[in-house]
């Protein structure tokens, strides 16, 4: 029995449902309050749980359920089509020489996922050059200088300039031998005016083959929203989620994925270099439900 | 949207207790105040309104939230004035998980201690991350503050110690040790954090939480609280769009009072926490 399976607050909402064969439009409002419960437990953003839920009652409404199927389960199928849906299917960066530039909110983790990413492409065979732009906080160029020590990649930076610009250009002329380079900024903000002109002229002057937004996923409800005029500002082609080996369910990073609406690349699990792994969509929404193994359970569905 | 907004949009509105409650927990969520504390706070909205008839108005949760929420946050305010201290040297400890603000903190920290004639020194503990020990130092070159330091990877807990013991030696007043984030889930950088409070023996022990956390901040206070246990918590990051709901889920959660808030990334964006500052922040755009 599919249910079973459930480990988390949404075993009690399709307890409440289980037994009855039919469900009538009473029953699906008061589980999707369930539902709306358990993702904003999870820090989903509100205004994407309501869209999310409304979703479920059209779709509840309208769909049959696939012969052989109960009506709970196939509450269960919709919430977690809707939420795949955001996240999109498996993958993967391209293995090509090309640039790519981090960006992303004070500390989510830029500028370590720059040396795993590098320790990433060296690893399958391309060398990487790693660019320190963040002329804003105290050590950047020290920090970044170091990582790229410990992963075996090339570096440029110049410590006393304070125009990013200047340093990337330079810095791709120099690493020029480096099939992937890989810019590290600084954090921003979105109300923070200087920094946003700031990342445009560079996205606009260096126009790089990936911009990828870089998040912690401890953080809550003003990610989505963030994500938002950052990726208005430079256009987000991909995402890499930090902080995974915390207790953060990861649901702010959905709502900026669902904002930025590109594939989620890796996920970061440490402080170390090696703790990268490549994103598994159904292993993530299955943590962010607090769901044993979502994947068996949908077979199973 | 914030409070104010919803609500003046709606000024003369009447409606139904139920849907009240809901747009209330909503903003409160939407805030970032924890799911369970969002609950919580709209049960004591209603067993202050319950002499109000079953229609009210938007004005009068207004207030009431207010002076709810207020009650919440004045239990957390903190009466230490780290100006005013009676140890010598006053050492305060920075705890926190990665990257949410606490070797920024403690720049600010030294500098404001500096700059009302107080003599500082750091400990840079962190001896952990890449750049770590080069940020800390230039954070000290700028504040005028000594950091005493040792080579990356050696031993956190003897950084400390060794700068408890030079300011002993030249009577300086106040030693701030910056330590490595450290998640509360690792059990070694958790035992890590013991030793370093053992030796260290800290006056005050902050955790640093980052402004735009969402419902794991409860999950973070709680394990450092019972692992490691702390005194106050300072909020960075509030220079932002973050509401920081975690002041509120803390306060009636974890009972542990609010210090400080970091307002930006500068020496000097550092403010106590004001319980009344804080509301206005929320209540008005
Ligand atoms: N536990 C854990 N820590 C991480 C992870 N990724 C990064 N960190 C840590 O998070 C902290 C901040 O990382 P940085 O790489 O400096 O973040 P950043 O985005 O470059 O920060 P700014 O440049 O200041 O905006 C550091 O202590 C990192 O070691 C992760 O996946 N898990
Ligand atoms: N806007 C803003 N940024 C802040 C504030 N406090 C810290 N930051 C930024 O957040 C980032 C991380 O700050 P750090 O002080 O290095 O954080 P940390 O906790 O010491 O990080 P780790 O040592 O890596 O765990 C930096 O880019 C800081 O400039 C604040 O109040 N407002
Ligand atoms: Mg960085
Ligand atoms: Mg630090």
């Amino acid at each position: 029995m599919v249910l079973e399976n459930l480990s988390s607050s949404l075993k009690d909402v399709f307890k409440k449902i289980s037994g009855s064969s039919y469900i009538d439009k009473e029953t699906i409002k008061e589980v999707s309050k369930d539902i709306q419960r358990a993702l904003l437990k999870a820090d989903v953003n509100v205004k994407l749980v309501i869209s999310l839920t409304n979703r479920l009652q059209e779709r509840a409404a309208t769909e049959k359920p696939p012969a052989g199927m109960s009506e709970q389960d196939f509450i269960l199928k919709i919430i977690y089509e809707e939420l795949l849906s955001i996240l999109g299917e498996e993958s993967r960066i391209e293995l090509k020489p090309q640039t790519i530039m981090l960006v992303g909110l004070y500390g989510n983790g830029k500028t370590t996922t720059a040396g795993k990413l590098a320790r990433f492409f060296i690893k399958k065979g391309l060398s990487v050059g790693l660019i320190a732009a963040d002329v804003h906080r105290p050590g950047a160029y020290e920090q970044l200088e170091q990582i790229s020590k410990q992963v075996n990649s090339l570096f440029y930076g110049e410590k006393n300039e304070k125009d990013p610009v200047k340093i990337i250009k330079n810095g791709l002329d120099r690493l020029g031998d480096a099939k992937v380079k890989i810019i590290d900024t600084s954090g921003r903000d979105s109300l923070d005016d200087e920094l946003i002109d700031e990342i445009k002229r560079i996205k606009n002057e260096i126009k790089p083959d990936e911009v990828l937004y870089v998040v912690d996923a401890t953080l809550g409800q003003q990610v989505g929203p963030q994500a938002k005029v950052l990726n208005d500002a430079v256009s987000i082609s991909g995402v890499i989620i930090t902080k995974m080996d915390g207790t953060g369910k990861g649901g702010g990073a959905l709502s900026a994925v669902a904002e930025i609406k590109s594939p989620v690349y890796f996920i970061g699990t440490g402080e170390h270099m090696e703790d990268f792994e490549v994103f598994n969509p159904r292993k993530f929404l299955s943590r962010l439900l607090g769901m044993g193994d979502i994947d068996a359970l949908m077979e199973a569905v | 949207e914030n409070i104010s907004n919803k609500s003046e949009n709606q000024e003369s509105l009447f409606i139904k207790r139920d849907e009240f409650d809901e747009r209330v927990q909503e903003i409160l969520i939407e805030s970032d105040v924890s799911f369970e504390s969002a609950e919580r706070i709209v049960e004591m909205l209603k067993n202050r309104e319950k002499k109000l008839s079953r229609k009210i108005s938007y004005d009068d949760i207004k207030s009431n939230l207010r002076s709810v929420l207020y009650d919440v946050l004045s239990q957390a305010k903190s009466d230490l004035d780290l100006l005013n201290v009676d140890k010598k040297p006053y050492v305060i400890l920075f705890i926190g998980i990665n990257g949410t603000g606490k070797t920024t903190t403690i720049g600010k920290i030294a500098s404001y201690l500096k700059n009302n004639n107080k003599k500082v020194v750091i400990a840079a503990g962190d001896t952990f991350r890449a750049g770590a020990i080069e940020q800390i130092s230039i954070i000290g070159e700028k504040t005028g503050t000594e950091v005493i330091k040792h080579d990356f990877g050696s031993d956190p807990a003897s950084v400390a110690y060794d700068a408890i013991e030079h300011a002993r030696a030249r009577r300086i007043d106040y030693v701030l040790i910056d330590s490595a984030g450290r998640m509360q889930t690792n059990k070694n950088l958790l035992s890590e954090m013991k030793k370093i409070k053992r030796v260290a023996r800290p006056d005050l022990t902050l955790l640093v939480l980052d402004g735009m956390i969402g419902n794991d901040a409860i999950e973070q206070a709680k394990t450092f609280m019972n692992e490691i246990n702390f005194d106050g918590v300072v909020l960075t990051k509030l220079d932002t769009d973050a509401r920081g709901g975690a002041v509120i889920s803390v306060a009636m959660e974890i009972k542990k009072p609010i210090m400080f808030v970091g307002v930006g990334q500068g020496l000097n964006d550092i403010m106590r926490f004001d319980p009344d500052w804080y509301l206005d922040k929320i209540f008005s755009s």
